[in-house]
């Protein structure tokens, strides 16, 4: 469960194993993989390898009874530990979506596309949900770049998605050398923000929904904090300073300036993008070059927040994670967990981000360092090249027993991450 | 005398083409490639999965000269093939380029990615630009 009140509004109780639907390609699998994990922890944590090999997987979410969804460009899958050996025995995919999201909301789970949300609802005692997809948001337009519909929910049901801007930074022509921004940017109409819709409301088009913050160029890591009743993000920062202005920005200032920036998200706030982004070198936004930066103009005093935190260019965060479990010592309670899948964009330079960090927070704000939770994901990575990461971290969830499941894009790998005492 | 300054400079020549060789100074289209296209496509021409595709393997590498040169001098904006893959970006014209710079990046690519094709001519990106409607 990614937030403590799915496990309080969350009412069904799934007793029994399952039938699976028409839909369901239901299979017992002996692929658990054993403690060939390799990943590197904090002293008292360990790790094993659940499941691997269901493709391409992204987010992931776990119902309080333990059952275990994941999305992925694959499609859906579910996993039940069916003799309680910590090890998912019953390895189903499922419906037709194939995306980022999914989430345990109530009695339904809710998943995403690049163009939709939709809700499949969950049966008692059915791992497989046995019932149509239903559209809570349909029709978004196809778009190539930053299309995930991530989501998160607030407790009364409300629906923030983001919707990421199909641009990397509103130039007249996209990624070409030299070009100018368009001012005002016409995508922040529809697009590079988060919007609002009633979740549990069916049918609905983007033009039901309201822009509730703007300024984000995308926002895979998006995640409701019940105990700040806040939204948060993490939200992937621009590409390519020094290939489109060449003049003003190196290859290095290019693989390590821009942040990805972590973010409260506050209704009506603006994020600064594609004006402006946060430079870690200097410790503050300056103005993008394609709206007359200079590698040091700062916009107008106060337009645009500063970030919680500014992480590394590139890292590429793809899911955020408030702990509320009880099994990780003390100092983790309500911290931050952000899964970063890594870079392409810092070639020539070595690629970087790939892990797992940890955020201490405190009153739902930073709270010292982040540190390095999860490493070792990548390998050798032959050439430089993501494509040769041996795996890249992406979606988050905790158990009920308070271990943290992280999942893989290369193999669909998934680890679950225990405390085990010092 | 003069047949042993003849072979003095033979020998000072040969060693400067092999210091040349050995400090392992990129070719040009090598250095243009790494300025312009490194970044989406990797040093290795193997692409990002679902962001940027393999240049290594693909067709369009080993096809015709003046077809490749057109693609990469228009971008990947109007291209039907780029419609139907899965991966993110489109890549941007590369127009600004000069006919040289872009028969230089293209050779490099051939040779490197494209199991040892032909070399691109400037002749070749010249007629390809010729041809280009975006010009």
């Amino acid at each position: 469960m990614r937030k403590s009140w799915h496990a309080r509004i969350f009412t069904r109780v799934v007793s029994t194993a399952g039938a699976g639907c028409a839909l369901a390609s239901m299979a017992l699998v002996g692929t658990a993989v054993a403690a060939d994990h390799g990943l590197t922890l904090p002293a008292g944590f360990s790790s094993v390898v659940l499941h691997e090999g269901q493709g391409t997987a992204r987010h992931i979410d776990v119902a309080p009874n333990g059952d275990i969804y994941i999305a992925g460009r694959n499609g859906l899958s579910a996993m039940r530990d069916t003799n309680s050996d910590g090890k998912p025995e019953m390895v189903s995919t499922f419906g037709d979506v194939k995306g980022t999201e999914v989430r345990v909301f109530r009695n339904w789970l809710y998943v995403s596309d690049d163009v939709g949300v939709y809700r499949y609802a969950l049966t008692k005692g059915q791992l497989v949900p046995g019932g149509a997809r239903e559209t809570v948001v349909g029709d978004f337009p196809r778009e190539r770049q930053h299309s995930d519909k991530t989501f998160a929910l607030d407790p009364k049901g409300t629906l923030y998605i983001n919707v990421g801007a199909p641009s990397n930074s509103c130039q007249q022509k996209d990624r070409q050398e030299g070009s100018l921004g368009q001012n005002p940017c016409p995508i922040l109409e529809n697009y590079g923000g988060v919007w609002v819709f009633d979740g549990t409301k069916l049918n609905q088009t983007p033009a039901n929904g309201r822009r509730f913050a703007t300024g984000i160029r995308n926002a895979v890591a998006v995640e409701w904090n019940g105990k700040q009743n806040a939204l948060y993000a993490v939200i992937h920062g621009r590409d390519s300073i020094d290939t489109l202005f060449p003049a003003l920005y190196s290859a290095e200032d290019n693989a390590t300036r821009q942040a990805e920036e972590f973010h409260r998200i506050t209704d009506g706030g603006d994020y600064g993008w594609p004006y402006t982004f946060f430079d870690t070198k200097l410790g503050k936004r300056v103005l993008a070059p394609e709206y007359g930066g200079d590698a040091k103009k700062e916009p107008e005093v106060g337009k645009y927040p500063d970030p919680l935190v500014a992480f590394p260019a590139h890292w590429a965060p793809n899911d955020l994670l408030f702990y509320e479990g009880k099994s990780f010592p003390e100092k983790y309670r309500d911290g931050a967990f952000i899964a970063f899948h890594g870079s392409w964009n810092r070639a020539p330079e070595p690629q970087a981000g790939y892990k797992v960090v940890f955020q201490p927070m405190k009153d739902g704000k930073p709270n010292g360092a982040y540190e390095v939770f999860a490493d070792g994901f990548a390998g050798d990575m032959k050439d430089n090249s993501p494509r040769n990461a041996q795996y890249r971290p992406v979606g988050l969830a905790v158990s009920p027993d308070g271990s943290l499941l992280v999942t893989d894009s290369q193999k669909g790998r998934v680890w679950r991450i225990s405390y085990r005492g010092k | 005398m003069k047949a042993r300054a003849l072979r003095l400079s033979a020998v000072a020549g040969a060693w400067l083409v092999a210091a040349y060789s050995f400090a392992a100074e990129p070719a040009p289209g090598q250095l243009l490639y790494n300025r312009h296209c490194l970044a989406c496509h990797q040093a290795d021409g193997g692409g990002v999965p679902n962001m940027q595709p393999a240049i290594a393997g693909g067709s369009w590498v080993k096809g015709d000269a003046r077809a490749l040169a057109l693609f990469v001098m228009s971008g990947g904006f109007d291209s039907a093939s780029r419609k139907e893959s899965d991966v993110g970006n489109v890549m941007p014209p590369f127009r600004q380029l000069a006919d040289d710079e872009l028969a230089a990046i293209l050779t490099f690519i051939r040779q490197k990615f494209g199991d040892g094709g032909s070399p691109v001519s400037a002749a070749d990106v010249s007629a390809a630009r010729e041809s280009d409607p975006g010009r």
